[in-house]
């Protein structure tokens, strides 16, 4: 007969061990990488000399740094668009859409049904010189040359980004307003609070853990993006994620490349650190 | 107390992670280093597996690249993986990849060499070998032994706009401020120190210090000119130059058949400090099991159709003698210079870099990048 114990073992063991095997062991070899001396690219049976040459190279390279800077101001940026412009849609979903609510949720996920790819390229026609955008301006009479600064630029990246973290952004404040208990609502209707006090001191108050979720669960993975900058971003939208591919690929500098992954993740986790303790949650919420 | 005891069995597991990366990290055999090894016998060529692994450039996996051997083995399962520029082809090779071939282009021989990635080509065993020049043979020599087989060829040069840009009589015009948002640059490292070569008369295999930081500070201030930097010739610059976005483009001359074939106004330009050329070649991996059916292989990439098609379909220059020699479509004799005899004569081919101007160069243009 298995236990308690036994039983959680057997259901937690195998997501830690995939855990292990593919987030754990390839986080250890980057670092392994990050410290070994030379560049190109190593085979795993080369020899291993430690070394902390790239992370000098890295932190005293300003650009790289600067690039990086660019990179967390653009990611936070774009969790900061993707959660405010998310933020309805779950209001929505929550307290307008009934039972309907279903059905949205449904069209809300149909984007990932299609590849990450095809939609950043549907982007990258509709911001191009002869897009959807340019047209619209055009026919309106607002332009009469098409706006180059639309693609291969910073603020096509963010707008890609954008639209890309909306329907997933909209998910954990959906789940955090599900939570909220309506007599709470009732209860402050029947203090006299209108509708938009009630909104504001009761309903964005107890969403806000999900939201906090939101903005930094868009905010970590976007700042080492490189693809999105990579196909609309041209050489002035390109991000700290790009110089690490060009690394680990054009360069063929696989210490270099890892070494520059580590003082991203290191940066991102400090970031995020300080940010929820500058926040204090119990405190917002309480 | 338990609590410790889980800490421990956490460390234990983290302690045992670590000590096989390093392990597997630790040992000093060299990868693959059985070098210039002589040919497997045909009895060999029995056990081996009938499946190849390929590891090529975008768009190369296209059975009209490799038609004839199709036709002669189709039980055979060919597979591709892919890099976008040489020094991640070579990446890929120092990093255990499994392909039995590979390509890349002139420049990067010595590496392969160097390190025992690339296995001696037997070439008596090659039926198409007396149809490819010898001064191309000659590109796939090292220390007297053949270890690569030349395959496509053709020039870099200045793509541009005709209807937007005056003649093009230098490469400096990917320079020229007043194309601002027009022009489009490989995004290559040395491939940048390349070009700043020809238009300084500086010697590419001699590049100072002082050159490569006047170089890095020359391209960080063309930057902004750029629209993009390109890294697929057919997927990122070839609709663009086709859609009016670039006018100016550090290109290959296929992206220049295409857009010609497609009734663009393009030109390509000839400049004054001579264009670039370049051969690609294919070399077996020294890891192979199946040296036979890669030997095999590359020898019908020189065959009527897999050259024919690599010419006429994809405007890419081929080794075979023969079929170059049987080119008249007036487009493909625009785009080879067929029709210019002197052209091989202001042509600079892509010399041999060593692994330290490899790295430079490299690490030069991932600066550029980042500024």
């Amino acid at each position: 007969m298995v236990g308690r114990r036994g039983l959680l073992k057997f259901v937690a063991g195998p997501p830690f061990l995939v855990l292990a095997a593919f987030l754990l062991v390839p986080l250890v070899l980057i670092a392994a990488f990050s410290f070994r001396a030379g560049s190109g690219a190593l085979g795993p049976t080369d020899p291993w000399v430690p070394t902390v040459e790239q992370y000098a190279e890295a932190l005293g390279t300003p650009a790289f740094m600067r690039r990086l800077g660019l990179s967390i101001v653009t990611a936070a940026l774009v969790a900061g668009l993707a959660t405010v412009l998310a933020y309805p849609v779950a209001y929505f979903l929550t307290f307008r859409a009934g039972s309907r609510a279903p059905l949205y949720l449904t069209l809300l996920l149909i984007p990932f049904a299609v590849s990450y790819l095809l939609r950043v390229m549907a982007w990258k026609v509709m911001l191009g010189p002869e897009g959807g955008i340019n047209s619209l301006l055009s026919a309106v009479g607002l332009t009469e040359e098409p706006l180059q600064l639309l693609l291969y630029s910073r603020p096509a990246v963010i707008i890609t980004l954008v639209y890309i973290w909306i329907p997933f952004a909209a998910l954990p404040i959906y789940a955090a307003m599900q939570r909220i208990e309506r007599h709470q609502l009732e209860a402050a209707a029947d203090l006299g609070a209108g509708p938009w006090a009630r909104f504001w001191r009761v309903t964005v108050p107890l969403s806000l853990p999900g939201t906090l979720v939101t903005f930094f669960m868009v905010f970590i993975p976007t700042i080492g993006e490189y693809v999105t900058p990579d196909l609309v971003g041209g050489t002035d939208g390109s991000m700290y994620g790009n110089i690490i591919q060009g690394f680990f690929t054009r360069s063929a500098n696989w210490p270099m490349g890892a070494a520059m992954a580590m003082i991203m993740l290191v940066l991102t986790l400090v970031v995020v650190v300080v940010a929820l303790r500058i926040i204090d949650l119990r405190r917002v919420t309480a | 107390m338990r609590a410790r005891s889980g800490s421990r069995r956490v460390a234990l597991v983290l302690v045992t992670i670590s000590t096989l990366v390093l392990a597997a990290c630790g040992s000093d055999q060299p990868g693959g280093a059985s070098g210039a090894a002589t040919p497997s016998t045909t009895d060999q060529a029995a056990e081996e597996p009938n499946e190849l692994l390929v590891l090529e450039w975008s768009g190369y996996e296209a059975e009209d690249f490799w038609a004839d051997f199709a036709i002669e083995r189709p039980e055979t399962e060919v597979t591709f993986e892919f890099g976008d520029t040489d020094a991640n082809i070579l990446a890929q090779m120092q990093g255990g990849s499994q392909a039995d071939i590979f390509h890349f282009y002139t420049g990067w021989q010595q590496f392969y060499v160097d390190q025992g990635l690339v296995r001696e080509i037997d070439t008596s065993r090659l039926g198409y070998w007396d149809m490819v020049p010898d001064d191309m043979k000659a590109l796939g020599q090292i220390d007297g032994k053949q270890y690569f087989v030349p395959w496509d060829w053709g020039f870099t040069s200045i793509l541009y706009n005709t209807e937007q840009v005056p003649e093009v009589t230098s490469w400096d015009v990917l320079f020229d401020e007043q194309y601002a948002g027009h022009i489009s640059m490989w995004n290559d490292g040395p491939a940048a120190v390349t070009v700043s070569s020809y238009v300084h008369g500086y010697d590419e295999t001699a590049i100072t210090d002082e050159q490569l930081a006047a170089i890095e500070e020359e391209w960080i201030a063309q930057k902004p000119l750029n629209v993009f930097y390109w890294s697929s010739e057919y997927e990122d610059l070839c609709p663009a130059v086709q859609d009016g976005t670039v006018w100016i483009a550090y290109a290959w001359q296929g992206c220049y058949a295409t857009a010609l074939a497609a009734g663009d106004p393009v030109a390509y330009a000839t400049p004054e400090e001579g264009r670039n050329s370049w051969v690609g070649l294919y070399g077996i991996s020294a890891d192979t099991d199946s040296y036979e059916l890669a030997l095999e292989f590359v020898d019908l990439k020189l065959a009527e159709l897999a050259c024919g098609n690599a010419v006429t379909l994809f405007y890419y220059g081929c080794a075979n003698e023969e079929i170059m020699a049987g080119i008249d479509d007036p487009i493909l004799v625009e785009a080879f210079g067929l029709d210019d005899p002197s052209i091989l004569e202001s042509t600079n081919f892509t010399p041999l870099v060593t692994e330290e101007q490899r790295e430079a160069w490299t690490a030069m243009w991932e600066r550029v990048q980042a500024e």
